[in-house]
């Protein structure tokens, strides 16, 4: 047992350093990608961005952001600079990217995670519910809103959400992230955190009014997925046999279900969120641009759109890196809970 | 395959034929503003889907939308495909270092998503229609070459294809008459699923603004030129949003092997 414990831990270890390795990779490759279409950009990003480009001016700023340089400088001071959290000023808006990162950063955050929680929680209930009322219209109907929710495309289903929660009903604010009319509270950026910290109830319960709409919308795409992978797990005879023999020990049912069940799902569960991480992410992105959501998705769009230099390199690449992190981080937990699984790797 | 997979299989062909003749053909110009005196109203027998706030016929601008989603689809999906099948010849037969790096690579390139992948691309190359295909189609080359891998290999060292081997069949034969025909349904499915997954991103792509032309009729496009319409009429919204949902529907269930 013992012996069988330490190999256990022995391959997930060797699975935690490939994944180290991978990200130390994946950090070079998008750092020297990123760094060279940078560089490849038409024209002269200080020059586009000054309303007088006097040449004067233009060669004072490029001094200062060290862009005069040469290339393999510029991309060692890029690098460490980003490791440092060094990472420059906005060339729109002239406050430093770092800062404005820690004010995007956590709107998406707070919005992602709190979607991709009441996702999995909606698609694990619509499918155990499945399998307890034995309906085959209930059951249909589910499988078919699971197959819905991944190809209704999220900016759509949002301004329909919009129209319903917002026009017509009323109940909802149709974008934005919180009523300025009211002091925000500071903090953390996490506003449902900062509202409790505050111990402002009030607050607490407007930031879930403008959170509720942009929260359902996203989080359909991974109770869809939740409901596909389920789906398929159900249909194994082999869970059955299991139920039956857990019943045979003397089990209670909320026992089986919920201890012995769940733990089961949670490895399929926790590996088509990581790797649909992705495809979230984007969706955060797309629901954000639909709501008026002040996150880093739209930050971001509108740097590239804009041209900003330090926003595209240190925004780009610290997205590109979590993202890299939470696929990972789920590739592993996966792998914990089922060592018999291959990672995503292979 | 089943009966419904069929008619879904048809109707997904037939959905797809009908947008790409809105390529060739739509009842009214859609880029002229040509009914501005009547911009806004609604559904009416000479105008099926409205007139849009810029005065043109709405279900023209829908339908030659539609053509150029699929058209920019397909285009996305050919080059993903031929970038997909370059990288799976030189890990299947190029020297071992390429083998090593082409899957270290794929295992790197799996984890940026799309739209980053997309957003690097935008900055340095302008945001065109030629742009979001080239996005698309890079974003999408890990999950094809792991499909086809997976396909080439199972199929490769299949029993029958190594006694069609045995039996002294050419190379040109065992690819055209033993592995061709067995690995096309699977080719297929892989193929409408990519589809799917190119509209998807492409018209999301179009509709964040990445496009460049803010007029260009395309589905996600069109949807983002009516945004601010929406409380006036929430309909410039619904149908671009129901057209591309049919699509993905149609195109989702005819698959006949899920991946």
């Amino acid at each position: 047992m013992i012996v069988a414990n330490v190999h256990k831990f022995k391959v997930f270890l060797i699975e935690c350093l490939h994944k180290g390795i991978m990200l130390i990779l994946v950090f070079v490759i998008a750092s020297v990608v990123i760094f060279t279409a940078v560089n490849l950009i038409p024209g002269d990003p200080v020059s586009l961005r000054l309303k007088n480009p006097d040449p004067t001016r233009v060669a004072a700023i490029r001094t200062e952001l060290g862009l005069n340089k040469p290339l393999p400088h510029q991309y060692f001071y890029y690098v460490t600079s980003f490791v440092q959290g060094n990472w420059g000023k906005s060339l729109i808006t002239g406050q430093k990217v770092r800062e404005e990162i820690s004010t995007y950063f956590p709107a998406t955050i707070e919005l992602a995670l709190i979607a991709l929680f009441l996702g999995v929680i909606l698609g694990l209930g619509v499918t155990l519910s499945t399998q307890c009322f034995k309906s085959t219209l209930w059951r249909n109907t589910a499988f078919s809103l699971g197959a819905l929710g991944l190809t209704v495309p999220i900016f759509w289903l949002g301004f329909m959400f919009i129209v319903v929660g917002s026009l017509w009903l009323g109940w909802f604010p149709s974008g934005g992230r919180f009523d300025f009319t009211l002091p925000v509270p500071q903090g953390s950026g996490f506003l449902i955190f900062d509202s409790l910290a505050a111990g402002r109830l009030d607050l607490l319960c407007v930031t879930y009014q403008y959170l509720a709409l942009p929260v359902f919308c996203l989080s359909l795409y991974p109770a869809a997925l939740v409901c596909n992978v389920l789906k398929t797990r159900f249909a194994d005879p082999r869970l059955d046999t299991l139920i039956r023999a857990l019943r045979a020990k003397g089990l209670s049912e909320s026992r089986i279900w919920l201890i012995h069940i769940l733990r089961l799902l949670s490895a399929p569960v926790i590996t088509v969120i990581g790797t649909n991480f992705g495809t979230l992410l984007c969706g955060a992105v797309l629901t954000e641009s639909v709501f008026s959501w002040p996150g880093m998705g739209r930050y971001l769009i509108e740097a590239v759109l804009n041209r900003d230099l330090f926003v595209i390199e240190n925004g780009l690449l610290l997205i590109i890196i979590l993202a890299f992190l939470i696929i990972s981080t789920a590739d592993l937990l996966a792998f914990r809970l089922n060592p018999t699984m291959k990672s995503l790797s292979d | 395959m089943s009966r419904l997979t069929t008619i879904f299989e048809y109707a997904s062909w037939g959905a797809l034929c009908l947008s790409l003749t809105g390529l060739l053909y739509t009842p009214y110009n859609p880029m002229e503003q040509d009914f501005r005196s009547l911009a806004f109203s609604s559904a009416s027998s000479a105008h099926w889907f409205g007139i849009d706030g810029l005065g043109r016929d709405f279900g023209s601008r829908l339908w030659r939308g539609s053509g150029n989603t699929i058209a920019m689809a397909l285009m996305a999906l050919s080059l993903n495909f031929i970038i997909g099948l370059v990288l799976l010849s030189i890990e299947q037969r190029g020297p071992r270092v390429l083998q090593r790096i082409i899957l270290l690579g794929i295992g790197v390139w799996v984890a940026v998503p799309v739209l980053l992948i997309g957003l690097v691309i935008m900055v340095f190359l302008k945001p065109s229609v030629v742009t979001l295909i080239i996005a698309v189609s890079l974003g999408n080359v890990p999950l094809v070459f792991r499909q086809l891998r997976i396909l080439w290999i199972e199929q490769r060292n299949a029993l029958y294809v190594l006694a069609t081997e045995t039996l002294g069949a050419g190379r040109r034969h065992l690819l055209l008459y033993t592995l061709w025909p067995n690995l096309r349904p699977d080719l297929m499915g892989l193929a409408k699923l990519i589809l799917a997954i190119s509209i998807l991103e492409l018209s999301g792509l179009a509709f964040l603004g990445l496009i460049g032309d803010p007029d260009f009729p395309e589905l996600g496009a069109i949807l983002k030129q009516n945004q601010s319409y929406l409380f006036r009429n929430p309909m410039l919204v619904a149908w671009p949003g129901l057209i591309l949902s049919t699509l993905l529907f149609l195109v989702h269930l005819s698959k006949s092997r899920s991946y």
